[in-house]
């Protein structure tokens, strides 16, 4: 409740919708951080804190939606709470399919926006876990040796030393040596947390084809 | 008998008697010759008188004479006269000079009497001589030589020719008359006497015996005296009494001569005024003639005129009608004369002529009236009767004359004319050039339910509604003084009292000069029209409402954006202090700051409200001055939501200090909006280029010009040609109105509204006329 900063991210051309939200957010001891324009939110340096974006959906330039778009494409998966004046129901929709958090129609209880917030937030804080994970997955991942990483990819689909070996043209011991390294380099501590860690990384299968 | 001469007596003569006896000679032919004009002059028993005692003188003389020269003769011997022969040669002498008198005093004398009395009076003359010489009684024979007795009685012939033709040449008395017969008488008396001595020549005396003396006489001188002496007062007083008668016919002829010429004279003179009659007679009838073939032809060109001619005295009755008249009547002179002409009145007419003519008549005044007069055919044809008096130097009326002109050709084509007048689905009417109305036709009667005496001159305007009057005359009063057209709307009072709007028009007609001669004017109730025009305004009105609310549908979602926007700042803000108050000791510096914002959010929530309800509220127009930038801004607020959700940018170029201009905020506000939301949707579907409105104001002469440019496909030629018409509309959802309707609006601003095609999209612009009151230009 202390500690862990977090930041909530503004993003209305209103001024005075802005604020009010800042002052509702920092009012549950929250930090706030407003931008007029997916522009400016673009432009701006965000701090690498557990955040949430509470965007409008009607924006100069860039809408709402695009943006949230432009963020997917840009793998930056804050999530998004869209807050609108005037929604229907495939704005909605599209929004939410997207992974938006909340479709919030203004104006909105107070409550509903915290809480959406804190959801959030909780995601956020959720993913940059996982993402941490992932990372250091990946950072163990990346110190295989090319044909560690072949024996993985060939591993985790389920083929056998045996075959591996003959896939590859080397003999079945050296599949034996690729894997029990690359299993110590992964710190797997079976086959099938290999597989598991490989399924994270969202990598070899795509690697190997 | 001896017979020799020598022994013949020789004689000798006393001269003195020769002369005397010549005298007498040539006195007695003076008497002759005088006594011929007498007896000549004489008629009846006075020329008998006249002959006879003329005679009686003139033989005394010639005998006389012829003794006398017998006298003058001396013989030797004694000599005596035997008296009866004496007496008888004076008788002789007395029938001879009757003779000579009687051819003398004829009238005529052809050779034959000439020469007969020639003849009887010589041989008278010769009888006598031989006579005397018988007579005498001397002793002596008497011989006779026969040569010398023949020549003497040629002689006495010869000279009676020569006297008878003296005396008849000589018998008139002319002027010169005196002094030729005594030439005459002279030549005779020597003839005579020369004939006497030529007869005495032819006798010779041869003594004899004493002559037997009985009965014979001596003449003795103073008996020879005495002869001469008788004779003579015998020869003066015939020649007195000749001469007297003479004077006495002369005076008489003078006198006569006197009648005569006076008689001459008048009658000359009453020739000379004969003549003058006759020539004035002649010249009368000549005039005559002319004025009979002036008349005639007068009268024919009366006649044969095609006019019907009258005329009539004093009092009104008529005594004349010409046969143009007569013969159009089928009536005579003496039918239609006195009052009778009245009767080929139209009953219809009858009073109106007859009280009109009586007036004429009374006052002096041409008569001038149109009628039906009916013809012999028993037709009535229509007529203009105009009569004028004829007045005397006096002044008082002398007679009356008119014509009768048939117009029933003209009358029948004015009635055409009226028909048409009066039958067109049009109200006309007309004016004199002094403001006058002097016409209205039957449509503009019915209408106003009036007569034409109730409208003419001035009178109409009581069938003008009371708050028009005064602008239409003043109107009217200036289109007469300056000649240009007129033009009004009045509302006129209809025959059931209804006020109904009227449009009247007015043009003069002029003449060569330029004057105005008449107005002519229609006038057309425009009541159906206005109100038709009131309507459609009407229908104009809510069209565009619902266009505007129709628009305002299509912006539910940028203005429930635009009225959320604020309210959703306000419930924030008011949740925010909600929460705080909450707390144990609320900022109450954070709180103002945030019921500060609650309120500013409110109030522009609340102007947003506004403005959508000006769109959508129905009502009149209402224009005001207004600067056209407050508008463009308000529409830009308003459609704020709707360009981003378009994903359209809107530039926004507008001019400072404009004029301002004077119309309706709502209405131009929709204008504004039209044009931009057509903006949005032409670049709907863009995806290659960037999505812009630009939205400029411009100041441009002594208007504003609005500009609403997008960067969509533009227009095509036929979006350009029809997009302004209603229910033209490229959209989908569209009804085609905006255009039209922003259009019609601009135009009643007194702007345009006018598109163009460029390669960056379609470019709509309208003026307005700017406000010059307040000197801002």
């Amino acid at each position: 409740m202390t500690e862990p900063a977090t930041a909530v991210l503004v993003v209305d051309d209103d001024p005075s919708v802005r604020r009010a939200i800042k002052r509702l957010v920092e009012s549950v001891g929250l930090q706030a951080e407003m931008f007029g324009s997916a522009h400016e939110f673009l432009q701006a340096k965000r701090p690498d804190v557990p955040s949430c974006i509470v965007l409008d959906i009607r924006l100069p330039g860039t809408s709402g939606l695009d943006f949230q778009q432009e963020l997917a494409e840009a793998n930056i998966p804050v999530p998004i709470i869209f807050i609108t004046a005037h929604g229907d129901v495939p704005m909605t929709v599209r929004a939410m399919k997207a992974g938006a958090i909340e479709f919030l129609t203004k104006p909105f209880r107070d409550q509903d926006l915290l809480d959406a917030i804190q959801i959030a937030l909780e995601r956020d804080r959720a993913r940059r876990q996982r993402e941490t994970e992932i990372a250091a997955l990946r950072e163990r991942f990346e110190s295989l040796t090319p044909r560690e990483r072949e024996v993985v990819a060939m591993v985790v689909r389920g083929m056998l030393n045996k075959q591996i070996a003959a896939e590859i043209g080397t003999a079945e011991n050296t599949v034996k040596v690729h894997r029990s390294r690359a299993m110590e380099k992964m710190q797997a501590q079976s086959l099938a947390d290999l597989v598991r860690m490989v399924e994270r990384l969202q990598i070899p299968a795509r690697k190997v084809s | 008998m001896i017979v020799s001469a020598s022994v013949a007596l020789t004689g000798s003569y006393d001269y003195s008697e020769v002369a005397r006896s010549t005298l007498i000679a040539i006195a007695a032919s003076y008497a002759a010759l005088d006594l011929a004009g007498r007896v000549t002059a004489a008629k009846g028993w006075v020329r008998l008188a006249w002959l006879s005692a003329g005679a009686t003188a003139m033989g005394i003389g010639i005998w006389a004479m012829q003794f006398k020269a017998m006298l003058a003769f001396r013989l030797p011997v004694s000599v005596e006269y035997h008296w009866p022969t004496v007496l008888a040669s004076l008788l002789l002498a007395i029938l001879a000079s009757a003779v000579a008198l009687y051819v003398v005093s004829r009238r005529k004398m052809g050779p034959v009497e000439a020469l007969t009395g020639s003849v009887l009076m010589g041989a008278g003359i010769a009888g006598m001589f031989y006579m005397g010489i018988a007579a005498m009684r001397l002793p002596a024979i008497t011989r006779f030589s026969p040569l010398l007795v023949t020549v003497s009685i040629l002689l006495a012939i010869l000279f009676s020719l020569i006297a008878l033709l003296l005396a008849f040449d000589l018998r008139e008395e002319t002027r010169w008359t005196l002094r030729r017969r005594m030439g005459s008488a002279t030549v005779m008396g020597v003839a005579i006497s020369a004939m006497h001595y030529t007869g005495m020549a032819a006798a010779s005396f041869i003594p004899a015996s004493p002559p037997e003396l009985t009965h014979a006489v001596n003449i003795s001188p103073v008996g020879n005296f005495g002869i001469a002496i008788v004779t003579f007062i015998v020869l003066v007083a015939a020649i007195v009494t000749s001469s007297v008668d003479r004077q006495a016919k002369a005076e008489v002829q003078r006198l006569n001569q006197e009648l005569e010429r006076r008689v001459v004279e008048r009658t000359l003179q009453l020739e000379a005024v004969n003549q003058a009659l006759r020539n004035e007679i002649v010249e009368r009838e000549r005039a005559e003639k002319a004025l009979r073939e002036s008349e005639d032809r007068l009268r024919l060109v009366i006649d044969t005129i095609p006019q019907q001619i009258w005329s009539g005295p004093p009092d009104g009755s008529l005594d004349f009608c010409n046969a143009q008249w007569r013969s159009y009547m089928g009536l005579t002179q003496e039918e239609l004369q006195g009052e009778g002409w009245q009767r080929m009145l139209h009953p219809d007419d009858r009073e109106l002529v007859l009280k009109a003519w009586r007036e004429s008549v009374a006052n002096g005044t041409p008569y001038e009236r149109e009628a039906r007069h009916r013809g012999a055919d028993g037709r009535y044809r229509w007529f203009l009767a105009r009569g004028v008096p004829l007045r005397d130097s006096a002044g008082r009326i002398a007679r009356w004359f008119g014509t009768n002109t048939d117009i029933e050709d003209r009358k029948q084509a004015e009635d055409r004319l009226r028909r048409v007048v009066d039958t067109t689905p049009a109200m006309l009417h007309s004016a004199r050039p002094d403001g006058y109305l002097d016409f209205f036709n039957k449509r503009w009667l019915e209408y106003v339910g009036l007569s034409l005496d109730d409208m003419c001159g001035w009178r109409w305007t009581n069938a003008i509604h009371p708050d028009d009057v005064e602008e239409l005359v003043g109107k009217w009063r200036s289109s007469l003084a300056t000649g240009e057209p007129f033009e009004a709307e009045v509302r006129v009072r209809r025959a059931d009292g209804e006020y109904r709007w009227m449009l009247h028009r007015k043009v003069p007609l002029r003449d060569q000069a330029g004057n105005i001669v008449k107005w002519y004017a229609s006038s057309v109730d425009i009541e159906d029209r206005r109100r038709a025009e009131e309507a459609l305004q009407e229908a104009q009105d809510k069209l565009a409402h619902v266009t505007r609310t129709q628009a305002m549908g299509e912006l539910a979602a940028s203005i429930a954006h635009e009225v959320n926007q604020p309210l959703t700042a306000v419930v924030t803000n008011g949740d925010f202090c909600l929460r705080r108050l909450e707390s144990a000791a609320p900022n109450l510096d954070e709180l103002r700051a945030a019921i500060a914002e609650i309120v500013n959010d409110g109030t522009r929530a609340s102007a947003v409200i506004s403005r959508i309800r000006g769109l959508l509220m129905k009502g009149a127009p209402r224009r005001a001055e207004l600067d056209i930038n407050e508008v463009m801004q308000d529409v830009t607020i308003l459609l704020r939501n709707e360009l981003s959700r378009n994903h359209v940018s809107l530039h926004t170029d507008l001019a400072p200090d404009l004029p301002r201009v004077f119309g309706d905020g709502v209405q131009l506000q929709q204008v504004v909006i039209n044009l931009v939301m057509n903006g949005i949707e032409a670049m709907h579907g863009l995806a290659h280029r960037p999505r812009e409105l630009v939205i400029k104001s411009v100041r441009s002469h002594n208007e504003v010009l609005i500009q609403v440019q997008d960067s969509g496909e533009g227009l095509n030629p036929e979006q350009r040609e029809h997009i302004f018409e209603p229910f033209f509309t490229t959209k989908p959802q569209g009804i085609g109105m905006g255009l039209s309707i922003s259009r019609s609006i601009v135009e009643s601003h007194g702007g345009r509204l006018w598109a163009e095609s460029g390669p960056n999209g379609a470019l709509f612009q309208f003026t307005l006329p700017a406000q010059m009151g307040n000197g801002v230009l």
